[in-house]
């Protein structure tokens, strides 16, 4: 149920969003996702399944994939969030290795696969078929699209570890 | 411009594309990018969940808590009163008297209407109701009784923000009227069942009853050397899309703007001027990408797709400003497409040989369900076939092409073939072989069909059947039904199902191509992405045939224009559509060379063409640049050579522009019109003795395409049809509770969609006929897979246990009762 509007007045918040602070005054049951999609306009952070079953309003805070969904921003006060639109603005090549693989069909759910794979990439950069399978597992693609996103992932760990070299 | 010349089809419905060239660059190529690939994988795509526009309200539809109720009263003043809300719109308000949701008289249709010429097949159709009554049977924009529950009814709340609009409707007093609700068609049909929608039907609960009848199955049941009965069942499942339903619409006095999450949006575009009295040229669409959709956002009488836009229409109007009404996750499942409930008892002769004699088949079927006889009819040699189709009302949301509405067809057709070939202890890859053909004819027959129209003349089964068999290795795998016990105790199965390819090229559809000053080109038409890779596969045709590089050309369709494609983005994307863009394409390529040859003559300057001592046909363009064919080092950018055109100042040419519109026969099978490729799957699985639990292990699709545009889109298509068809298969199911008709997993947690560790490994194979109907001899296959797969998961499910489990899904629970009267029947599994 949605909660009502005046249940405990409004609070004041910094984030950290892809590199830039965000001063805020918000609701206290706001979740990170609505105020990342709907107050900050970062739409890439999408709202499927409403219940941290799907994994498409996949986020990075702090280090750590999260389903933004679930979390009440609040809880977010100083932390290091980073959404899919950082990754072209910083050349992660997981966006291109996305499209080059078709890992994607109608595209609702990518974002939500390519941060998780992100946060993936960002503690094992070298992983094999069953590490990609056990980070994305969680996300649902209603598409199918399933097994191009080994061969997306595989190419973009490949790049970054060139571009190591 | 001659169009003979251009190689530009007539429209012939029957005949194979005879203009398609030997050899591409383009088209046909591995390794071509996804143009709305870092779009979508960047977050950047937009689409209509994510458009927010200043001064935006936010519209939520009361949906109904009963399965079947009345509104006796109703108090919104509370609701209303509420600081931040702008506006409820109530069902009896008189903007709403007139507003059935059925409104496009002149539609096509997927044989959900009567025999009025538009019927998917040649049956005898009657209605149980009229037809005024049936056309309500999607009720109205907002209506005061409820018919399932979930039902948008009652009101509709625009206010400040989402949570207001929700905590608004909480607010609303209704007096309910509860009314006896039925979940199943078999219960809709006993004597003395309570009415489950009064005001359509007020003497029983049917519908709509077909009957379809090829030759004399009675005849044909006495030639038969065996005859077996089975029942089936297929219980409904849901599209659970990606993206949860919403719109947005802004009404400025004389002017409308729409954003539509819908996939035939153009149609929504049309019947919203109808209903509220717009001219259409006063109405703008913008269709941003579709959070998938799977056919049923191309319905033009659901609530979702043309209903929301009505109620956001009322509310924008009285407002001022702009409305998004949008579902929630519940929401999408109370009314989006879904499949129908549907018994089914089947009675089929044979001969020995594994000649299928005759088949009879009885279907009932909840709320605009689908018969299962077509396969039969398009795809064997079978001459004698009766189909008794009943249709039901039963209270829960009406069901809806999702991927596609062939499902049930597929369905009958390999239980059918699965169940003869087990019978006869044959190998099922042969009974297929054996009864291949069309519409009763034999393979002979069709042999003499395709040269006649001029079709290449290949054995589409037979090639499919050998790629598969070699890619399971199935002479060495497939064994005695439940015989195969693997190190790991689980029973082992292998599958194997067919039927013809979708030939979905029909319908109409147009399309225009603009090369802008720069050289660069738009092909302008109404599209909806649902993730077919309609953007880069039509640039490809495009820049194929213009000669242009394929980073010069965009589809430009989040803006409709006035042109619109057949099933925007589903079954016809190439099929149909891309007949229209490959014609334009070559139009508008001969207008550039003209234009290459041509000198501008004003009165006090002539400015030279490009090429001043040479003809049209003197040249040609590869890789955006025009060159002569003679002296391919003389060549000229194709930019340098439009440089001057449509510029408003110093402009001398008129804009590079050229338009194809294209028929493929009407919407709807027409007989005669025969189904020339082939599909074929085979499937291996393992079944737990102890839990009953299905582990897919490997699906290898062999689709005939006929020609693939893009490849990897093709194969993305056949293991994403997997994944979906395995989840239909084995797990996803509407459960309602009986009592109160109340969906008990209406949520992403409880309804399973599978995820990538359902599916072991896909085999993806594609074939290459040439014998498809559309441009360069292709035929669809999104709709395919996942519509075949339950199939052929239920013949490896009997493989592996002895037994068949024949009700879909084939959850653990069935699955272990039938090992249990495997058992009891062998005296234990061997």
């Amino acid at each position: 149920m949605m909660q009502k509007q005046d249940d405990g007045g409004d609070k004041k918040i910094t984030m950290k969003i892809n590199n830039q602070e965000y001063n805020m005054v918000i609701k206290p049951h706001w979740t990170l996702r609505e105020v990342i999609h709907d107050k900050l306009g970062l739409t890439g952070t999408k709202e499927m399944c409403d219940k941290g079953a799907c994994g498409s309003c996949t986020v990075i805070a702090d280090g750590r994939p999260i389903l933004s969904c679930m979390k009440l921003a609040i809880e977010c006060e100083g932390q290091e969030i980073e959404t899919v639109e950082n990754l072209e603005v910083t050349g992660n090549p997981l966006v291109e290795a996305y499209a080059n693989n078709h890992a994607m069909q109608c595209g609702y759910c990518t974002p939500g696969f390519v941060m998780t794979a992100k946060a993936l990439l960002d503690r094992n950069s070298n992983p094999n078929v069953e590490n990609i399978k056990d980070a994305l597992e969680g996300n649902i693609c209603r598409c199918g699209t399933y097994p191009a996103h080994i061969g997306a992932v595989l190419e973009a760990a490949k790049k970054l570890e060139g571009g190591k070299k | 411009m001659d169009k003979k010349k251009l190689g530009i089809m007539e429209i012939e419905p029957l005949v194979h594309d005879r203009y398609c060239q030997d050899e591409f660059s383009l088209i046909g190529k591995r390794g071509v990018s996804r143009m709305c690939g870092k779009e979508k994988a960047g977050g950047r795509a937009e689409y209509t969940r994510d458009v927010q526009l200043p001064g935006m309200l936010y519209c939520r539809i009361l949906p109904s808590p009963y399965a079947h109720a009345r509104i006796k009263s109703m108090s919104t003043e509370k609701a209303e009163a509420l600081p931040g809300v702008r506006a409820v719109l109530r069902y009896d308000d008189p903007e709403l008297a007139d507003k059935p949701l059925f409104g496009l008289e002149t539609k096509f249709n997927a044989g959900h209407l009567p025999s009025d010429g538009q019927a998917f097949y040649h049956g005898k159709e009657e209605l149980a109701v009229t037809l005024e009554q049936w056309k309500q049977g999607a009720g109205r924009v907002l209506d005061g009784v409820a018919w399932w529950e979930g039902h948008p009814v009652g009101a509709a709340v625009a206010a400040d923000t989402p949570e207001l609009a929700e905590e608004a409707l909480s607010l609303i007093d209704i007096e309910w009227e509860e009314l006896p609700m039925i979940l199943n068609p078999l219960d809709a049909l006993k004597p003395g069942a309570p009415l489950v929608a009064a005001e359509i039907n007020s003497k029983n609960n049917i519908i709509r009853k077909l009957k379809i009848e090829h030759g004399d199955v009675e005849k044909g049941f006495k030639e038969a050397d065996k005859v077996i009965k089975f029942e089936g069942r297929r219980r409904p499942y849901t599209v659970a899309d990606a993206e949860p339903m919403s719109d947005v619409v802004l009404w400025r006095g004389d002017n409308v703007e729409i954003w539509a999450h819908q996939q035939q949006a153009y149609d929504g575009k049309i019947i919203f001027g109808m209903k509220m009295g717009i001219p259409l040229n006063r109405i703008k669409l913008h269709v941003p990408y579709q959070g998938s959709q799977f056919g049923g956002g191309g319905n033009p009488m659901m609530h979702h797709t043309h209903g929301v836009h009505i109620i956001s229409g009322l509310l924008s109007k009285r407002t001022n400003r702009p409305v998004k009404t949008f579902y929630n996750r519940r929401d999408n499942f109370y009314n989006l497409s879904q499949d129908a409930d549907c018994h089914t008892t089947f009675k089929v002769g044979f001969k020995n040989d594994g000649t299928i004699t005759a088949v009879k088949i009885d279907n009932i079927c909840g709320k605009m369900g689908q018969y299962g006889i077509d396969h039969l009819e398009e795809n064997t040699r079978i001459p004698n076939l009766l189909l008794n189709y009943l249709e039901t009302n039963i209270n829960v949301a009406p069901a809806y092409w999702f991927r596609c509405e062939q499902n049930h067809n597929a369905l009958c057709l390999s239980m059918v073939f699965d169940h003869v070939a087990v019978e006869l202890g044959m190998d099922p890859t042969l009974v297929a072989l054996k009864n291949d053909g069309v519409e009763g004819h034999d393979m002979e027959y069709l042999s003499k069909f395709k040269r006649q129209h001029g079709f290449p003349d290949r054995d589409s089964l037979g090639e499919a059947i050998e790629l598969g068999r070699k890619a399971i290795d199935w002479d060495k795998k497939w064994h005695e039904p439940g015989t195969k016990v693997l190190p790991n105790g689980k029973l082992h199965g292998m599958g194997f199902t067919w039927t013809h390819e979708w030939d979905d090229t029909r319908g109409t559809a147009c399309a225009g191509v603009i090369m802008h000053c720069d050289g660069t080109v738009d092909i302008l038409s109404q599209k909806s992405d649902d993730g077919l890779n309609a953007m880069t596969t039509h640039c490809q045709i495009v820049a194929e045939e213009m000669g242009l590089k394929l980073e010069d050309v965009n589809f430009r369709f989040f803006e409709e224009v006035g042109f619109q494609m057949m099933t925007p983005d589903g079954s016809c994307n190439l099929a149909v559509d891309a007949y229209c863009t490959r014609n334009a394409a070559r139009e508008a390529k001969q207008k550039l060379l003209e234009y290459a040859t041509t000198p501008i003559k004003l009165i006090d300057i002539t400015y030279p063409p490009a090429f001043p001592d040479n003809y049209p046909d003197d040249l040609d363009v590869n890789d955006s640049v025009v060159y002569l064919k003679a002296d391919p080092s003389i060549n000229v950018p194709v930019a340098e050579v439009v440089k001057r055109a449509t510029l408003n100042q110093g402009g001398t040419r008129a804009p590079l522009f050229a338009w194809n519109w294209h028929r493929q026969g009407r919407y709807g099978t027409e007989k005669g019109r025969h189904r020339l490729t082939r599909q074929a799957y085979f499937c291996e699985v393992e079944v737990d003795p102890g839990t009953g639990g299905v582990e897919v292990k490997k699906i290898v699709n062999i689709n005939d395409v006929g020609k693939a545009i893009s490849p990897e889109t093709c194969e993305g298509q056949q293991y994403g049809g997997d994944y979906m068809g395995a989840g239909r298969a084995l797990g996803e199911e509407m459960i309602y509770d009986p009592k109160t008709g109340v969906k008990l997993n209406a949520n992403l947690i409880d309804y399973k969609v599978f995820t990538m560790r359902d599916v072991d490994t896909t085999v993806n194979l594609l074939l290459e006929t040439g014998m498809g109907y559309g441009p360069y001899g292709l035929n669809g296959i999104g709709e395919c897979i996942a519509t075949v797969v339950p199939g052929v998961i239920g013949a490896a499910i009997y493989n592996a246990i002895g037994e068949w489990v024949d009700d879909h899904p084939m959850t653990p629970d069935k699955v272990l009762k039938a090992i249990s009267k495997a058992k009891a029947k062998r005296g234990g599994l061997k």
